[in-house]
């Protein structure tokens, strides 16, 4: 077999300048895919985590009615008990209890619908990217009354900046109408510029005064230091309090499921189409060998090479074209990976902006789905042995007193 | 001791619509040591008759026994094998492996066949030697003359230890001087190894040097002398 190898190798090295224009074709071939690949999962992976740290968490539990009528006098049933689950659960990193109302922001001149959001500041800064995302301003703080954060784009519409005042108008958990008078604290921008225009936040506490009941929560986001404790504690919550609601992160945003499940898949589909394309240049370029050297493939036949050596090395042959252009490609595709990943892509100049309303950064950090790698190299695999088979089936039909002549 | 015996053997090629009868009823034996020169005009039948004795194709009707081995419909993958133990080749136009070098190219029937590693250089540097090319072992093919590519060959046919080997035209591409060499080469081979030749030439140069010559028209054996030389 070494021979057969050793021969299959230099065969390759026969035809220089065709074995390294396909050669080049699969690197390049392979790094576009697997570099786009990487971009597209380094979005992926931005969106996930930027939704999780910054508005899903990891599970919330909410009353069950809230979530069918969004309405704040549905509060969770024993809430205080829940956070003291939560508070000695050393798998829980953090969690945050709001108390949330649709309601009215309003200036001199506008008026806009809002969500009022309100937090606990501490639990809130432990739970998400919230407190980092203050642009201009301070985050909410314990002193001072009635300060609010607002987004940059609703700041933008409304015309408002910090020291600003202005009116939330909501109904309390009797539904009567409340009206109060805030202070833009801060502005943020977060990563999704839809909360940013419709979400403002408030102390809890203030909200909780203004809505009549002083202990109403209607949501509790919970962090966990690791995503594979979620379920377990899913299923611990719903065990303990049987008449809330208790959701996991798939739950709360099925986009979120879906895409962390079919971006791998379709991304892998993109890259079978490359390969399928290269399949098709290594068959041509193997056709060839295979035609040109048809004499030398008659007389291997004649001096008792059997079949099973002659398609191992129309096999090997192909097998090593197809693996060294892979790892061109992948040894490109991982320095172009490693340095990006660390340097970020900045999409800003090319519309990048408007990723943002999805909630991706415009600075993208490539990386790769996690087990791409070992399909990549089944794949590669596939291809090699895809593109052989015919080539070597016709090298098997040629007749040995023919192919000499 | 017969080493080749061939019965009734025919061959017809069906070109297009008009069968072409490239052998016909052709009775032979060559034995053990003897070096035959096969001749004839061209279409006569003299490269489908080595065909034949060498295995690569099969005959229309009639039988070909190599020693007491019938060879006549033997399945294509036993015929590899008996080729690869039994039959030394050697071509026209040399048909070396253009990706080895000499000694590889002669070590190559060996490591077919699994000689032993140690054994099998040994050997492949003694058959070079004797065909005069020990210092050419590491060359490959198209750095070699075609006279000492053809030289190649013939050590290639002969590293098997096959039963005879069948040669195709050898000298047909070589020079008066190369040619005279490897006919050199090949009688010694012959005289001293007691290796059974056979070729099919046009060759005067190889015909005036064989002790058997065989002639082909029609693809009928129309004469067949013996040399005392």
């Amino acid at each position: 077999m070494k021979t057969i190898i050793v021969i299959s190798w230099r065969n390759v090295w026969r035809n220089k300048p065709r074995s390294l224009t396909i050669l080049l074709a699969i690197a390049v071939g392979l790094w576009g895919g697997i570099f786009a690949t990487s971009i597209s999962a380094g979005m992926m992976k931005q969106r996930f985590t930027s939704s999780i740290e910054t508005q899903v968490s990891h599970l919330q539990v909410h009353n069950p009615k809230f979530l069918k009528d969004d309405n704040i006098r549905y509060g969770i049933l024993r809430a205080d008990q829940i956070e003291r689950v939560l508070a000695q659960d050393s798998s829980v990193k953090a969690f945050s209890s709001r108390t949330m109302v649709n309601g009215m922001i309003a200036t001199a001149t506008l008026t806009k619908g809002v969500r009022i959001l309100g937090i606990n500041p501490v639990q809130e800064a432990a739970t998400t990217r919230l407190s980092t995302t203050v642009i201009s301003g301070t985050y909410l703080t314990a002193g001072g009354r009635n300060p609010v954060l607002i987004g940059k784009k609703l700041a933008d519409k409304l015309r408002l900046k910090p020291g600003s005042r202005i009116i939330l108008t909501f109904t309390d958990v009797e539904g009567e109408i409340v009206s109060a008078s805030f202070r833009v604290q801060g502005i943020i921008r977060t990563t999704h510029s839809m909360l940013d225009e419709t979400q403002v936040y408030v102390r809890q506490r203030d909200l909780q005064t203004l809505t009549g009941d002083e202990s109403i929560i209607n949501e509790i986001a919970v962090l966990m230091h690791n995503i594979d404790q979620v379920n377990p504690a899913v299923e611990a919550l719903r065990k303990q309090f049987p008449e809330s609601e208790i959701r996991f992160w798939g739950q709360i945003s099925p986009d979120l499921l879906y895409m962390n499940e079919m971006a791998g898949a379709t991304m892998m589909v993109l890259l079978v189409i490359i390969m399928l394309a290269l399949a098709f240049g290594l068959l041509n370029t193997m056709m060839m060998t295979v035609f040109e050297r048809t004499r030398e493939l008659g007389m291997l036949m004649d001096v008792g090479m059997n079949k099973v050596k002659v398609f191992s090395m129309i096999l090997l042959e192909t097998t090593f074209l197809t693996i060294t252009g892979a790892l061109a490609g992948g040894i490109l595709s991982g320095i172009t990976i490693y340095i990006t990943s660390h340097t970020g892509i900045d999409f800003s100049g090319v519309g990048g902006n408007t990723l943002s309303d999805y909630g991706i950064s415009a600075v993208v950090y490539p990386e790769l789905f996690p087990g791409f790698a070992e399909n990549i190299v089944l794949l590669v695999l596939l291809t090699s042995v895809l593109s052989a088979l015919y080539p070597a089936m016709k090298a098997l039909k040629l007749r040995p007193s023919e192919a000499i002549r | 001791m017969k080493v080749i015996r061939t019965h009734d053997l025919s061959k017809t090629y069906n070109h297009l619509v008009v069968p072409v009868k490239a052998l016909v009823n052709v009775n032979l034996e060559i034995s053990e040591g003897e070096f035959t020169a096969i001749v004839g005009p061209s279409g006569s039948g003299k490269t489908t008759l080595l065909n034949m004795l060498g295995g690569l194709d099969q005959p229309t009707s009639g039988k070909i026994f190599i020693d007491d081995t019938e060879i006549t419909g033997m399945k294509e993958s036993r015929l590899i094998d008996f080729r690869l133990r039994n039959i030394g080749f050697v071509f026209q136009s040399y048909n070396l492996i253009p990706v080895l070098t000499a000694i590889e190219n002669v070590s190559f029937i060996m490591l077919l066949q699994n000689y032993p590693k140690d054994k099998m250089e040994k050997r492949a540097r003694e058959l070079l030697e004797q065909v005069g090319l020990a210092d050419k072992a590491d060359v490959r093919p198209q750095k070699l003359s075609g006279g000492q590519q053809q030289r190649v060959a013939v050590a290639r046919a002969l590293a098997s230890n096959p039963r005879f080997v069948l040669a195709d035209e050898p000298t047909a591409n070589l020079d008066t001087q190369s040619a005279f060499n490897l006919l050199d080469i090949m009688l010694r081979l012959n005289r001293e190894e007691n290796i059974t030749l056979l070729f099919s030439t046009h060759d005067q140069r190889v015909i005036d040097r064989a002790r058997r010559v065989i002639t082909l028209v029609d693809g009928s054996i129309v004469e067949d002398q013996h040399f005392e030389k």
